[in-house]
């Protein structure tokens, strides 16, 4: 895939890692106390599960947006923007066209001259293999 | 299931009755359109230009102004996003309430970034033609030298042959 389309793959995934990440721990964020006056919300079901794996969660996502971040700019260092200017650029596309034309015109003459000669050569050779034909009678 | 029948064909194939003995009788068909045109209640243009963004009536982060260096644009607009990603967290846990404003910042970034990125294409399209024209010249001089050398090589066996019917 060219390197612009990477780049743009890359940002969608970045966008993609953030809402799944603000999502999941909005998602999976056990109860937090408002305010004074209202109990402790209750700590109970599944609290296991939750306190081993819940921490690491924003570790992760954190490590994978930091890591989604980096390879942007790994791309956009990679990018071969070569000759600032759309200038440049005509510029260059006009003087290839010009050799073009003029190493086709040359191709062009090597091979009529190549056909010439290739017609020639046939004439040659069928005049040769007529002698030979004429010169040999059978026995 | 059911089935329809197939529309009918348009009322004026009947201008056309004699276009196998005279073809100029017969209407020409219609010009290209030009310029904008309706199609299925939409609104297209023929002419392939990238929108600005104040036309999409988005705030323009990077400077304009011809010859924008992307690269370090790029890279800016990464950093912006990062920093506006971490606050948007902030703002959660503080200010639950406050998120819209945020999450248009950054939806902001992300349509300038799409937009540099998309205003990269036509240099890029520059660029393949240089690169396909490079080697269509390299394989035209690469079949010069090819015929130059058969035909060389050709004279050169005629030549021998030419010796050796002589020396007979």
């Amino acid at each position: 895939m060219d390197i612009i389309s990477q780049l743009q793959e890359q940002v969608n995934s970045i966008a993609a890692i953030t809402f799944n990440a603000f999502g999941t721990l909005q998602r999976d964020a056990p109860p937090v106390q408002l305010s004074p006056n209202y109990p402790e919300p209750p700590a109970t079901t599944t609290a296991t599960d939750d306190a081993t794996a819940f921490p690491e969660q924003p570790k992760q996502l954190s490590a994978d947006l930091v890591k989604a971040a980096k390879q942007f700019d790994a791309l956009v260092a990679a990018l071969p923007l070569s000759e600032g200017g759309e200038e440049a650029q005509l510029k260059r596309i006009a003087e290839l066209q010009v050799e073009n034309d003029t190493i086709g015109q040359e191709l062009q003459k090597q091979l009529e001259a190549a056909e010439k000669e290739l017609k020639q050569v046939q004439e040659l050779f069928g005049e040769a293999a007529d002698n030979c034909l004429n010169m040999k009678k059978p026995e | 299931m059911a089935t329809a029948t197939y529309p009918p064909p348009p009322p004026y194939y009947r201008l056309y009755k004699d276009y196998s003995e005279n073809p100029s009788s017969a209407p020409e068909p219609p010009p290209p359109v030009e310029g904008t045109y309706v199609c299925f209640g939409g609104n297209y243009t023929t002419e392939d230009v990238l929108p600005s963004l104040e036309e999409q009536g988005v705030p323009q982060l990077y400077p304009k102004d011809s010859n924008v260096d992307y690269k370090k644009e790029l890279r800016s607009l990464n950093r912006e996003l990062q920093l506006h990603i971490l606050e948007l967290a902030d703002v959660l846990v503080e200010r639950p309430s406050q998120y819209a404003k945020r999450i248009g910042e950054i939806s902001s970034i992300f349509k300038n970034l799409h937009h540099l990125l998309n205003s990269l294409r036509p240099h890029q399209a520059r660029a393949t033609l240089i690169h396909i024209m490079e080697l269509q010249i390299q394989q035209r001089k690469q079949a010069v030298e090819d015929i130059k050398r058969r035909r060389e090589e050709a004279q050169r066996l005629l030549k021998d042959a030419f010796v050796t019917l002589d020396g007979q």
